[in-house]
């Protein structure tokens, strides 16, 4: 290969680099808890057959899970702004990640509560339990176990998927790369480089959700 | 498995290394093809014409160096990104894609003779009423993300002290005038040019040309593998001939309505 490589042009970055990363970080954790949230709204939602709710949360999730992300980011950021609401980018990558979570993650909560057997309920009933205790000792222990694995994923995904903040100009560890290496051109430096903290961003999430389901779940995982 | 890969490994390096010891200028000839990679998101240097076929100053700019090597020209649409890495990929022979010419990059990708000198420009709302580039202070301003007109905007706001808080920065040149026609930036810098075009456009009516970036002539090049002298120098002697053959006035004529101006050739020339 002809290319020479120039490192030290990276270490020099490397302060606006580690910025992006923190961004890039920053926005996925935060979409993934405001994720995590709306989706228990909407798993209940669709779970509990009121019309209006269950068809919102039908729409969303099918949008959701049926659409590129990257259409979803350009449209929160051009598409509401033909209509004179001016999100910010990161605004804009944010509510996108948060609906796509959202979506995702109401699946997987539905299909966590489904697959707990129904007979475990009136089991747990007859033996003088209450609804509150079935649910706290019962069923959400083994539903949490179900989908953490599934959550992590998610999680993971999210990371990855803000990278598509560079669609919007958004200085997240792409973001940064790209407008990095056009100043330089130093292109495969700096792509590499980024790729490196964006592979440790996700096995540091990786790691810790392990060890964290290690304490949670006491090995039975 | 492994002795496959192995052989394809091998096959690879052969192939490489042959491929570095052939010269461009031969190999481009050889080939047939020109593969000329433009960015055809900036008019009028590079856009789809209403046939959605490739046009503008750097497609024809294309068409006559594919033509003095009697080869077929291949126009590859590149985004200001994509430049650089479309050479080391090997994807293009060269790219004339107004890239400026600035010494951080020649460490990468060799330059040419300049080809173009553009002005940087704002460009805001008639009601905005800006006069001098000092207007800009409160106001939202915006950009193609890794453009020269955006470092530049950047250390002018840094050196005044402006903050980054009121930048904006979009993908593409079309992001950014789709983000000032919508209203989430007050005025964005692009070139006099691409402005001029714009502004001849009915959705841009209410906006206005403003003030020069100061003390900046935007000098663009040629771009091609830095390694490729012999290639480089061919292009050096292409770009001369442009203006002595009168293809650049053809090209001026047809593309900004005039010949080109004295002060532009003179530049190109005292620049080379």
């Amino acid at each position: 290969m002809e290319y020479e490589f120039h490192w030290n042009i990276v270490f020099q970055k490397m302060p606006e680099l580690l910025n992006g990363a923190f961004v890039t970080l920053h926005v996925s954790v935060l979409a993934m808890l405001l994720g995590i949230v709306i989706a228990i709204l909407l798993a209940i939602a669709k779970m509990n057959n009121s019309k209006p709710f269950c068809y919102v949360a039908t729409v969303w999730v099918e949008i959701a899970r049926n659409t590129p992300a990257l259409f979803q980011i350009y449209m929160a950021y051009f598409g509401l702004g033909a209509f004179g609401i001016h999100l910010s980018p990161y605004v804009a990558v944010l509510s996108a990640l948060v609906f796509i979570n959202a979506g995702y993650l109401t699946e997987t909560f539905r299909g966590g509560f489904q697959s707990i057997p129904s007979t475990q309920y009136s089991a747990s009933k007859s033996l003088g339990m209450t609804s509150f205790q079935v649910y706290r000792y019962i069923i959400l222990p083994q539903m949490l176990r179900r989908i953490y694995h599934p959550m992590t994923n998610q999680f993971v995904w999210s990371i990855l998927m803000s990278s598509l903040g560079i669609l919007v100009g958004m200085s997240e560890l792409s973001g940064t790369t790209q407008r990095l290496q056009s100043l330089s051109f130093r292109t495969l430096e700096f792509f590499i480089v980024a790729a490196v903290m964006y592979f440790i961003i996700t096995k540091l999430v990786l790691i810790s959700s392990s060890l964290l389901s290690r304490r949670l779940f006491k090995g039975e995982i | 498995m492994i002795k496959k890969l192995a052989a394809v490994a091998l096959a690879c390096v052969t192939f490489s290394s042959v491929n570095a010891s052939a010269d461009q200028l031969d190999t481009v000839i050889q080939r047939g093809t020109l593969n000329c990679g433009v960015v055809l998101d900036f008019p009028p240097m590079g856009y789809f014409d209403e046939n959605n076929e490739p046009a503008g100053f750097d497609v024809d700019y294309c068409n006559d160096l594919a033509e003095v090597l009697g080869v077929d020209v291949n126009v590859l649409n590149l985004t200001w990104g994509d430049r650089i890495p479309s050479l080391i990929a090997g994807k293009t022979d060269v790219v004339i894609g107004s890239t400026s010419d600035t010494l951080e990059r020649a460490k990468s990708v060799g330059f040419t003779y300049p080809y173009f000198v553009f002005k940087f420009q704002v460009i805001a709302g008639k009601d905005k009423n800006i006069q001098s580039f000092d207007d800009l202070e409160n106001l939202k301003v915006g950009a193609a993300l890794g453009t020269t007109y955006e470092t530049e905007y950047l250390a002018y706001a840094e050196k005044k002290g402006w903050g980054k808080d009121n930048y904006t920065s979009f993908k593409s040149e079309n992001d950014a005038y789709l983000g000032l026609y919508q209203g989430k930036v007050d005025a964005i810098i692009s070139t006099n040019t691409n402005i001029a075009t714009k502004l001849r456009s009915k959705e841009f009516a209410d906006f206005a040309a403003g003030p020069f970036v100061p003390k900046y002539d935007d000098v663009v090049g040629l771009i091609a593998k830095r390694s490729e002298t012999a290639w480089i120098n061919y292009l050096n002697l292409f770009l001369v001939r442009q203006i002595r053959d009168g293809n650049l006035d053809a090209a001026y004529n047809k593309h900004f309505g005039s010949d080109a101006p004295a002060d532009l050739i003179q530049s190109l020339r005292d620049n080379k």
